[in-house]
């Protein structure tokens, strides 16, 4: 038609994060289905030790009371030693170790690339007979470790490889964490998801205190956040921290509209301002950032004068709701820094886009690399039950203006999307379909 | 039979929705999310219908009846749900219309409107090819295949994506029919849909008798081509008419 209507553009950041959290779970499922398929020998004789079974090892032979009783206390250890993980990051951001924590989430994933993901890679290569000699594997390796390490916390690297090497490493995590035995997986989920509701609404919440402390420092958490950033202008000046974010899910059309494609920017940090951040796994904490404290319902009038030099947003479906809902006033919250051990999720609705905490896409892909190992079919559940549960936390963000967590929804829904396909969508679609017959 | 086979199979159901996607869909961030959400909505309606019918099955007796029960309330439910998202839908338009008016954008066009349906409709049939042939699709990777014994001149798997190619046609197609019908007030559009989707699945259970798969598939590409050549005459009428209105009112 002649001009772009509003539907050009509405929803373009949400479609930025769910595109990256796809593409994570399909390659989880893809790596799970091919090389850590269950039913071969190799995968059941193998498993592996981690933080979230310290206590219990499940073995097949066990009774189902046992299981359970395992898989809880299991589930209990590993809520434990996050939440201690968790106020340990909080106290070395209060003392301002903030060098550390960079260095720190670097070597973390160094590690990674190159111990968990040389095995992952070596079993790629074992189970497709690829030709690969020793010398050139680590050359490869070395070399992949090195941008992925540097990528993680540098200005001058193009957006692109950032995000990358963020969904290459949830996706490396989240294939070691599938190898969780199952009631084991299935219970810590649960209770990862209750645990970061804890920790980011209560009020004595680790994620909570991180969440203020750097708002009112005025910092970015260092942490490691997928980022997707809407085509913008390099001002980084308008990373200015206090009238930095504005939630740009109130801003629905981006002025230079005809560059609609979400491109990445390095956000993050001039120097001084130590970010690191680093999640392995965990938590995950909603935050939308904005600062905006007028309270009208025009939210693109606003940003634009404001705005200045600043970046256009491109827009999104929640400025639907948030049009026609509120406009309280918003704090200043920034993103909350994420522990080690934790993934925070953070929603973050800055101009430049949303940003999203790795620990959501290392669950997320372990719920749905745990559903590959039943069947497909649950699978497509999980998957749906899980992106419809971030629309439905980005809706939230949206209309509550506060940290948010993000794996709760996603997580229930997706657990009970399994269960539910399992025990009944699956008789009866496979007993239709066989006999072919369909609806 | 192997890998090749098994992406063949699944092009052969979700190619042209595939490439429908890319073009048209993808463009538009919105219409992906309504592709998404409209998905889900059908895989509830789906468990719903488990859940319900899960107490009675497997169906021991050889009669036709029970099974044309559970198509006829399946198709209920479906189409009742249909009506639901007609209402989000129109709820949606209205939020997205003052949004436009807000940022001073054009509202939202005709051709708008009804690429909103037709990503409706196409999540409707993506999530009934998955659901009912994609996902039992992991076997043909494999190096054998499956032949069911009331059809067995062709294998399983094709059978099955064929079968699902015609009903992902119909639910794309006839979610814009509807819609239009609602929109426009028009009954014969209206009573469309449903009418098609039951005979379709009324025509599925003629799969039921050894050998029926021959008559049951050609009637089944009937109504496909039905639901396509109805959905493209009211389209055009639409849009003609729509043009024709506003050089009326310059």
């Amino acid at each position: 038609m002649e001009s772009g209507s509003v539907l050009e553009t509405i929803g373009q950041e949400i479609i930025g994060v769910m595109a990256p959290v796809s593409v994570c779970m399909l390659l989880v499922v893809l790596l799970v289905y091919t090389v850590y398929n269950p039913s071969s020998a190799a995968a059941s004789a193998t498993t592996i030790r981690t933080a979230a079974n310290l206590v219990y090892m499940e073995s097949p032979t066990d009774s189902t009371v046992q299981k359970l009783e395992g898989a809880i206390l299991n589930a209990v250890v590993f809520v434990v030693i996050i939440t201690l993980v968790t106020f340990l990051l909080v106290l070395l951001y209060y003392y301002r170790f903030n060098n550390f924590l960079i260095y720190y989430t670097r070597f973390s994933v160094f590690m990674i690339f190159s111990a968990m993901g040389s095995s992952i890679l070596i079993s790629i290569v074992q189970r497709f007979n690829i030709p690969i000699d020793a010398a050139t594997f680590y050359i490869l390796l070395f070399n992949f470790t090195i941008l992925g390490t540097i990528s993680v916390f540098s200005d001058g690297i193009p957006i692109i490889v950032k995000q990358s090497t963020m969904v290459v490493l949830g996706i490396i995590v989240a294939a070691w964490f599938s190898r969780l035995p199952e009631w084991t997986t299935w219970i810590v989920l649960v209770a990862l998801a209750l645990y970061d509701l804890a920790a980011v609404l209560a009020p004595g919440g680790p994620l909570k205190l991180l969440v203020e402390l750097a708002s009112t420092r005025d910092e970015e958490l260092p942490a490691l956040v997928y980022e997707c950033r809407p085509n913008v202008g390099r001002n980084s000046g308008a990373r200015v921290s206090n009238s930095g974010f504005f939630v740009a899910a109130g801003v629905g059309m981006s002025s230079d509209s005809h560059n609609g494609s979400v491109e990445l920017q390095d956000l993050l940090r001039n120097g001084d301002r130590g970010t690191a951040m680093e999640i392995l796994q965990g938590e995950d904490l909603v935050i939308p950032i904005d600062e905006d404290d007028r309270t009208s319902g025009g939210e693109i009038e606003e940003v634009r004068e404001e705005a200045g030099e600043m970046v256009p947003l491109m827009g999104d479906g929640d400025s639907i709701e948030r049009g026609s809902g509120n406009s309280g006033r918003v704090d200043n919250s920034r993103l909350s820094r994420r522990s080690e051990r934790e993934g925070i999720e953070m929603e973050d609705f800055n101009p430049r886009g949303i940003k999203l905490g790795m620990g959501d896409f290392i669950f997320y892909s372990v719920l749905v690399g745990r559903a590959a190992m039943y069947d497909l079919m649950t699978v497509y559940a999980c998957y749906l039950a899980i992106i419809s549960g971030l629309g439905c936390t980005l809706i939230l963000l949206a209309v509550c203006r506060q940290a948010l967590p993000a794996l709760p929804i996603s997580i229930t829904l997706g657990v009970i999307f399994y269960f539910l396909t399992r025990l009944f969508m699956e008789p009866f679609v496979v007993g239709a379909s066989t006999n072919l017959m369909m609806f | 039979m192997t890998v090749a086979a098994g992406i063949g199979y699944a092009l052969l159901a979700l190619g042209p929705s595939l490439s429908l996607f890319v073009a048209v869909i993808s463009r538009k961030p919105f219409l992906t999310l309504t592709l998404l959400s409209s998905t889900l909505v059908w895989l509830m309606s789906l468990i719903a219908l488990s859940a319900v019918w899960r107490a009675f099955l497997p169906f021991k007796t050889a009669t036709w009846w029970p099974y044309s029960l559970l198509i006829l309330t399946s198709v209920a439910l479906q189409e009742a749900l249909r009506l639901f998202l007609w209402r989000v839908n129109k709820r949606m338009e209205e939020m997205l219309d003052a949004y436009a008016d807000r940022v001073s954008k054009p509202r939202l066009y005709i051709t708008d409107k009804m690429q909103i349906a037709l990503a409706g409709g196409m999540g409707h049939g993506v999530a009934h090819a998955v659901f009912f042939c994609i996902s039992l699709l992991t076997p043909a990777f494999g190096p054998a295949t499956y032949y069911v014994e009331k059809c067995s001149k062709i294998p399983f798997f094709l059978v099955s994506a064929i079968m699902a190619l015609a009903f992902v046609t119909i639910h794309t197609f006839s979610m814009v029919i509807a819609f239009n019908g609602y929109s426009e007030g028009n009954k014969k559009d209206q009573y469309f849909a449903p009418v098609v989707h039951l005979a379709a699945g009324l025509f599925t259970l003629a799969n039921l008798v050894s050998g029926g798969c021959v008559v049951g598939i050609p009637l089944l590409y009937v109504m496909a081509i039905v639901t396509l050549v109805h959905c493209g005459n009211t389209v055009w009428r639409r849009l003609t008419d729509n043009r024709s209105m506003e050089t009326n009112l310059q």
